[in-house]
C-alpha cells in the first residue's frame, strides 16, 4: 500500500502517516480532549496582507469608497473577507425580498464576478463562468453581495486555519466592548470551515453571511463568534456551484446576528432546483412543511410573552462526552432552566449510534473528498511544477503528484489519504461500508426519537403516529460544541487530528441530513459570575436545535425562543 | 445506501460459471487442434441520444468542431453536478429489453477513479455495483452453422465516456477534445460464451443490428460509436479453461477477428512451451503488425476506488415505465423476418435483402419512433391493404428502385421517390397503363427531378401512358373521349404510320413472312417511346392486315 499511495493519490508526501490516520478514526469516539491546532503562518503578517490586497482591489471603485472602505479596514483586523466586491453590482436587482441586506458569500460558492478560491492555493486564480443558484437567487432578490468569507481549504478544517489567504480571527474581543484598545488581543479561532462568515457577521461586516455545513462548518463558528448559524433540512437548498468538499453531506447555510434576518435569507434561498440533484422536490418539502405547521400550530409558542408550553424538548445523554468542558455544560444547565421555567418539557432521550459518528464522518467524508478533488489535477487547475528528474518526467502519476502536492494544503492532502485508503479495494468493505452502515444507524437513531415522521422515508408514511409515544420530541438540544473557541497558538505537540473533536457533537445531524441551529447562550451577568468560578472564559459558547427532515420552520422557531431567554430570564 | 455488493471486483475470474457454460458442446476447430478457445467480450456503445448522459450539451458527432458541444459540468468545473439525462435511461432500456435483459427496478451509479488528461473530473460515472439490467442473452446466427449459439449478457449498464485525447508524436503533445466527454454509453458484458474468433464477430455484427434496429446507438465502429473489449483464454480439450487476458479498445469487427486469432496463437505457443504457463495480462492490438502487444500485468492492474456516486442516488424505474419502453420498441430484426416471411410469403433470401437495406437506415435520436421510415416500414407501406402482390413490390423496390439509386451514388436514405409515387407507378403497370419500360424509365425520371406530384400525372406529362390493349376494336369507338380512347387512337396512329413507312414489310407479311413483324413492332416501340406494349402492337398490326 505504502509504495502504491502516492500513485493512488497523485499525492507526494504527506505529513501524516496512514497509521496514524487509521488509528484515529477508529479510535476517535472513545476519548478526545480540546486541543490547539498547528498553525503554521503567524496570523499578523496575514492580516496585514489582507489590507493592502484591498486596498489595491477597491480604489477603483470610487463612488462606493466609504463603506467598502470602512469595510476594508475593519475585516483588515480579522481577515473574515478575501475578496470585497465593488458596491452594486449591474446583476442586482433593486426591489425584492432582500433588498439592501448586505449579504457576504463564503468562498467555496461560485460567482462570477469575483474569485472562488476555497482558500486553496490550487484555485488561486480561479474565477467561475456562473453564478450559485443561491448567489443568483440572492441577487434576484435584492442584496448586496458584500465580498467572499475566508474557509478552511474546501471547507475541510473546523478553525479556519488552514486557508492559503491565513487563519481569521475570532472577533470577539472587538465585538465585546469589555476590551480595551491598547491590550494586546487575545487571538482566538473563528472556528471552521466557514470561520470568516460568521466573523464577518460578528464584527458587522455584513447583515447576514452564507457558508456551508459538511460536518459542523456553519454551527462550530457560529458557536465560537457569538452569532446564529442554521444548517438547513439536506437538500433543500441548491448545491449548485458550490464546490463540492462531500456531496452528501455538503449544506448551504446561513449565518446571522439574530434568528429572524437568518430566517429571512434561508426563506428566499430554500426553492426546488432542477440543476441539483439533490435538490428535495416540491411535493417533498410541502409534505415535510406541513408536519412542522401542524406541530407549531398546536404548540402556539407565543414569542411575546415567551410561554412554551407543551414543546418536548430532547436533551440526547450521547451529545455530553468526556471532552465537553464543565463551563459549558453549565451554560447549558442555564439554558434548558430558562426553557424549562417557559412551560417547555426536557425529556432525556438516548441516540446510541452517535457516539460512533464522528468516525462515520471522516470515513466518508474524506472519501467523497478524496474522489471530489481528483480534478484538481495540476492540468486544468492548479500549476504544473517541474518535476526532479526524467524518471518521473516519464511515470504520468508522479507529474500529478507534484502538481497536487504544491496546489493543496496538509488537512486536505490528509482527507484525501484517509479517503482514498478507504475506497481501495482492500478497505472498502471495513471502512466506507461500515461507515455507511454507522450513517444509517445514526439516521434511525433521529427518526425514533421525533414526533415529525420522517417524510422521506415513504414507506413508514402512515397517520398512526398520531399516538405519540411520551418519549417522542418536537427537537434536541445540545452544546454547539466541546468549549468556546480555541486558541490560534502554535501548539506543536499535538497531532493536527486533535481538532477533528471538535466536530464531535454537530457531525450527527450532518449524517442524518436534519436541519440544526446554533444560537449563542445567554451570558447574563449572574451566570457569567459564576462561570467564572468554574473557568469561563467569557467567550461566546453556542447552543444547537436539530429538528426532524424539513421541520426547519419548527427548528427556526425554537431557536428564537432559546435565544428570547437571554433578555426574558 | 448499504449496497450488498456482489459485483465488487471485475477483475474476479469469469470462470465460476464453468459448469454453466461448458454444457456447449467443443467444437473441433482445424486451426488448432486439441484446443478450446474461450471468448467473452465487453461493448461499449454509445447511445443515441440527443444530449449527454449528465449534461444538456449535445452529444458530438465526429464532424463537430472539437470542445464545441461542452457543459460547465463535462468540463468538471467546480460547483457542477450531474443531472441523469432520462432519454439515456430510455435507450439503456430499449437495448436491456432487446436483449431479453432482467431490468433492475432498483440501480445506482458510481465513480470510477483513475488520473487522465481525457478525464477532466479525476473519475467516471459508471454503474458498478447495482447495473441497469442483468441476465439477458443473444441469439447468434452464423452462415456455416445450421444452429444458432446463444450467448448469455451478464449485465448492461450506463456510463459516462472520456474526452477524446490525440497525441501529436512530433510535438510531444496532446490535444484534448471535451465534445465526447461525458457522452453516454452502455457497457454490455457477455458471459465467455463464444468458442472462435468467427462467433465473436458474428456476435458484434448482431449486436450492432440489434442496437440499430431499437435506436439504442447507432454502432457506427468505425467513428468509434462502438468499441470492445474482447477477454481470450485457451485451453487443451478436457482441461479446466486457461487463464484469460483481455484486449482493449478494439474498434473493427476484423480487427477484433485478428486480434483474437493473434492472442489464441500466442496462448497456444505459450502453452506447447517448457513453461507453460499464460500470465494473466491487460493487451492492446496492433494494427499494423496485426499482433496483440503487453499493456500491464495483473499486478499492476489499477484500483479503481469505486465508491457510490453521492448526487445521483438511486435510479428507480417503475412497471410502467418499463411497460411503456416495451409497448413502443420499434420491432427487432427477428421479429421483423418472421413478419416478412409470413405475411408477404417473401423468400428467406429477400428477407435479408430487405434487413440489410433497414440496417443501413440512419439512426433517430432519442429513440424517435416518429422519425423518417426506414426501407421496412416503406415495404410495408407499399404492401398495405394487400393490392399489390408483395413480390412485384420487392421487385420495384430492390431492383428497380434501388438499382437506380446505387446508379446514381445514392443511398436508399436520400430516396426522394414516396410510397405514393412508387404505389401509383405499380399500380399503373399491373393495369397496363404503363409498360415495363416506360415505367422504369418514368422512375429514372422522377429520381433526376425530385417533386410531388403524382406519378399519373408526370407520365402524362411525359406522355408515357400506354396504348391501351385494343382487344374488341370496333365498338369502343361509342365510349366517348376517355384519354384510353384517345391513345388508343394514337397507337393506331403510329402504327399505321409504321405500316405506311415500310411497304416492303407489310409485302412481306401478307406474303406471310412473319418473321419481318418484328420489325415493324420495333418500329412503333422506337415511335411511340416504350408506350405501346409489343403484343398490343402486333395485335394492332395483325387486325389491320386482316381489314385491308
Amino acid at each position: 500500500m505504502a509504495s502504491r499511495a502516492p500513485e493512488l493519490l497523485g499525492l507526494g508526501m504527506v505529513n501524516v502517516t496512514l497509521t496514524q490516520a487509521l488509528a484515529f478514526i477508529s479510535d476517535c469516539h472513545l476519548s478526545f480532549h480540546q486541543r490547539v491546532v498547528q498553525l503554521s503562518v503567524p496570523m499578523r503578517g496575514h492580516a496585514r496582507n489582507a489590507l493592502t490586497r484591498f486596498a489595491l482591489g477597491s480604489s477603483r471603485c470610487t463612488r462606493c469608497y466609504s463603506t467598502r472602505q470602512a469595510l476594508i479596514e475593519q475585516n483588515a483586523k480579522i481577515n473574515a473577507f478575501v475578496h470585497i466586491s465593488p458596491e452594486s453590482t449591474a446583476s442586482t436587482s433593486k426591489t425584492g425580498a432582500l433588498q439592501g441586506l448586505k449579504v457576504a458569500v463564503k468562498d467555496n460558492i461560485a460567482t462570477k464576478d469575483s474569485p472562488t478560491t476555497c482558500s486553496s492555493a490550487i484555485l488561486k486564480d480561479f474565477v467561475s463562468p456562473f453564478d450559485a443558484t443561491v448567489v443568483k437567487q440572492l441577487r434576484r432578490d435584492g442584496a448586496d453581495i458584500v465580498g467572499k468569507t475566508n474557509c478552511d481549504e474546501f471547507g475541510m478544517g473546523s478553525l479556519n486555519v488552514y486557508s492559503v489567504h491565513g487563519p481569521t480571527l475570532n472577533p470577539f474581543p472587538f465585538t465585546s466592548g469589555a476590551n480595551n484598545s491598547t491590550a494586546e488581543v487575545e487571538e482566538r479561532s473563528a472556528g471552521g470551515s466557514s470561520g470568516g462568515s460568521a466573523a464577518a457577521v460578528a464584527m458587522g461586516l455584513c447583515d447576514a453571511a452564507l457558508g456551508t455545513d459538511t460536518g459542523g462548518s456553519i454551527r462550530l463558528p457560529a458557536s465560537y463568534c457569538g452569532v446564529v448559524g442554521f444548517k438547513p433540512s439536506y437538500g433543500l437548498v441548491s448545491r449548485w456551484g458550490v464546490v463540492s468538499y462531500a456531496d452528501s453531506l455538503d449544506c448551504v447555510g446561513v449565518l446571522g446576528a439574530d434568528v429572524p434576518i437568518v430566517s429571512r435569507v434561508f426563506d428566499r434561498i430554500s426553492a426546488f432546483d432542477t440543476k441539483d440533484p439533490t435538490s428535495a422536490e416540491p411535493e417533498l418539502r410541502e409534505a415535510a412543511s406541513t408536519h412542522a405547521r401542524r406541530r407549531l400550530e398546536s404548540l402556539t409558542l407565543d414569542s411575546g410573552r415567551g410561554k412554551l408550553d407543551g414543546l418536548r424538548i430532547g436533551i440526547p445523554q450521547e451529545f455530553f462526552p468526556s471532552e465537553l468542558s464543565p463551563a459549558v455544560l453549565d451554560i447549558f444547565r442555564g439554558v434548558l432552566q430558562s426553557l424549562q421555567a417557559r412551560g417547555a418539557t426536557l425529556v432525556p432521550v438516548s441516540l446510541p449510534s452517535s457516539s460512533y459518528a464522528l468516525s462515520a464522518y471522516y470515513v466518508l467524508a474524506s472519501a467523497e473528498a478524496s474522489s471530489n478533488m481528483a480534478r484538481y489535477d495540476g492540468i486544468q487547475y492548479g500549476k504544473r511544477i517541474p518535476t526532479n528528474s526524467l524518471a518521473d518526467l516519464r511515470n504520468v502519476a508522479s507529474v500529478y503528484a507534484q502538481g497536487r502536492s504544491a496546489g493543496f494544503g496538509p488537512e486536505v492532502q490528509r482527507r484525501i489519504l484517509l479517503g482514498t485508503y478507504a475506497l481501495t479495494s482492500d478497505a472498502f468493505d471495513n471502512y466506507f461500508l461500515q461507515a455507511q452502515r454507522v450513517r444509517q444507524l445514526v439516521k434511525d437513531d433521529f427518526d425514533a426519537v421525533f414526533s415529525i415522521p420522517n417524510v422521506r422515508n415513504a414507506v413508514e408514511e402512515s397517520e398512526e403516529g398520531l399516538e405519540e409515544p411520551a418519549s417522542k420530541v418536537d427537537v434536541l438540544l445540545h452544546p454547539s460544541a466541546i468549549g468556546s473557541a480555541p486558541p490560534l497558538s502554535l501548539d506543536s505537540s499535538k497531532s493536527p487530528l486533535d481538532s477533528y473533536v471538535q466536530d464531535l457533537l454537530t457531525v450527527p445531524a450532518s449524517l442524518a441530513g436534519v436541519p440544526a441551529l446554533s444560537v449563542p447562550c445567554p451570558t447574563m451577568s449572574t451566570l457569567l459570575q459564576r462561570e467564572a468560578e468554574q473557568g469561563h472564559d467569557g467567550w461566546p459558547v453556542g447552543v444547537s436545535v436539530i429538528g426532524q427532515w424539513g421541520s426547519d420552520e419548527l427548528v427556526l422557531a425554537v431557536g428564537q425562543a432559546v435565544a428570547e431567554g437571554r433578555r426574558t430570564t | 445506501m448499504l449496497v450488498r455488493l456482489c459485483l465488487r471486483r471485475r477483475c474476479t475470474p469469469h470462470y465460476s460459471t464453468r459448469l454453466i457454460h461448458s454444457e456447449r458442446e467443443v467444437r473441433k476447430d482445424p486451426r488448432w487442434p486439441g484446443y478450446e478457445v474461450v471468448i467473452g467480450i465487453e461493448t461499449h456503445a454509445q447511445l443515441k441520444s440527443r444530449q449527454k448522459l449528465f449534461s444538456h450539451a449535445l452529444t458530438s458527432g465526429p464532424k463537430d468542431t472539437p470542445n464545441t458541444n461542452v457543459s460547465v459540468f463535462d468540463a468538471a468545473f467546480p460547483g457542477t453536478l450531474p443531472k441523469l439525462n432520462p432519454k439515456c435511461v430510455d435507450l439503456g432500456l430499449r437495448a436491456s429489453l432487446a436483449l431479453k435483459c432482467e431490468i433492475q427496478k432498483r440501480s445506482s451509479f458510481d465513480r470510477k477513479h483513475y488520473f487522465y488528461s481525457d478525464l477532466p473530473s479525476g473519475f467516471q460515472i459508471t454503474q458498478q455495483y447495482a447495473p441497469l439490467a442483468t441476465n439477458g442473452s443473444l441469439e447468434v446466427h452464423l452462415p456455416d452453422q445450421p444452429k444458432s449459439v446463444r450467448v448469455r449478457i451478464k449485465q448492461l449498464q450506463l456510463e459516462q465516456d472520456t474526452a477524446k485525447s490525440t497525441f501529436h508524436p512530433r510535438t510531444l503533445t496532446s490535444q484534448i477534445d471535451l465534445n465526447r466527454a461525458g457522452t453516454g454509453l452502455m457497457e454490455i458484458v457477455s458471459e465467455p460464451d463464444l468458442r472462435s474468433p468467427e462467433e465473436a464477430g458474428a456476435y458484434v455484427r448482431t449486436l450492432q443490428a440489434i442496437l440499430r434496429a431499437v435506436g439504442a446507438s447507432d454502432g457506427n465502429m468505425e467513428e468509434g460509436s462502438l468499441r470492445c473489449d474482447v477477454n481470450v483464454s485457451v485451453n487443451r480439450i478436457g482441461e479446466p479453461f486457461g487463464t484469460r487476458c483481455e484486449i482493449k479498445n478494439l474498434n473493427s469487427v476484423k480487427f477484433m477477428m485478428a486480434a483474437i486469432t493473434s492472442e489464441i496463437r500466442r496462448h497456444i505457443d505459450i502453452l506447447n512451451s517448457p513453461t507453460p504457463v499464460v500470465a494473466q495480462e491487460t493487451r492492446g492490438f496492433d494494427e499494423n503488425t496485426f499482433e496483440t502487444f503487453k499493456l500491464r500485468s495483473k499486478e499492476d492492474a489499477p484500483d479503481y476506488r469505486y465508491m457510490p456516486d453521492p448526487n445521483l442516488g438511486t435510479l428507480l424505474l417503475s412497471e410502467e415505465r418499463i411497460q411503456v419502453i416495451e409497448s413502443t420498441m420499434p420491432e427487432l430484426p427477428w421479429q421483423i423476418r418472421q413478419r416478412l416471411i409470413t405475411s408477404y410469403g417473401l423468400s428467406e433470401r429477400n428477407v435479408d435483402t430487405l434487413l440489410k437495406l433497414d440496417s443501413a437506415k440512419d439512426v433517430p435520436l432519442d429513440g424517435d419512433t416518429t422519425a423518417a421510415q426506414g426501407p421496412i416500414q416503406y415495404f410495408d407501406t407499399l404492401c398495405e391493404g394487400k393490392r399489390r402482390d408483395p413480390k412485384v413490390v420487392f421487385n420495384w423496390m430492390a431492383h428497380e428502385l434501388l438499382g437506380q439509386l446505387t446508379a446514381r451514388k445514392q443511398t436508399f436514405q436520400n430516396n426522394t421517390l414516396s410510397t405514393q409515387q412508387l404505389a401509383e407507378l405499380i399500380d399503373l403497370v399491373q393495369e397496363k397503363q404503363l409498360t415495363g419500360t416506360s415505367a422504369k424509365y418514368l422512375l429514372r425520371h422522377i429520381l433526376s427531378n425530385p417533386n410531388t406530384k403524382s406519378t399519373r400525372e408526370v407520365a402524362e406529362e411525359q406522355q408515357l401512358l400506354s396504348f391501351p390493349p385494343t382487344s374488341p376494336p370496333p365498338t369502343s369507338s361509342t365510349a366517348g373521349v376517355t384519354p384510353e380512347a384517345e391513345n388508343e387512337g394514337a397507337l393506331d396512329d403510329v402504327v399505321l404510320r409504321a405500316m405506311a413507312a415500310m411497304p416492303k414489310e407489310v409485302e412481306a407479311l401478307r406474303a406471310g413472312r412473319m418473321g419481318v413483324m418484328n420489325k415493324i413492332v420495333g418500329w412503333v416501340m422506337r415511335e411511340s417511346r416504350g408506350r405501346a406494349d409489343a403484343k398490343s402492337v402486333k395485335e394492332q398490326i395483325e387486325r389491320l392486315l386482316e381489314r385491308r
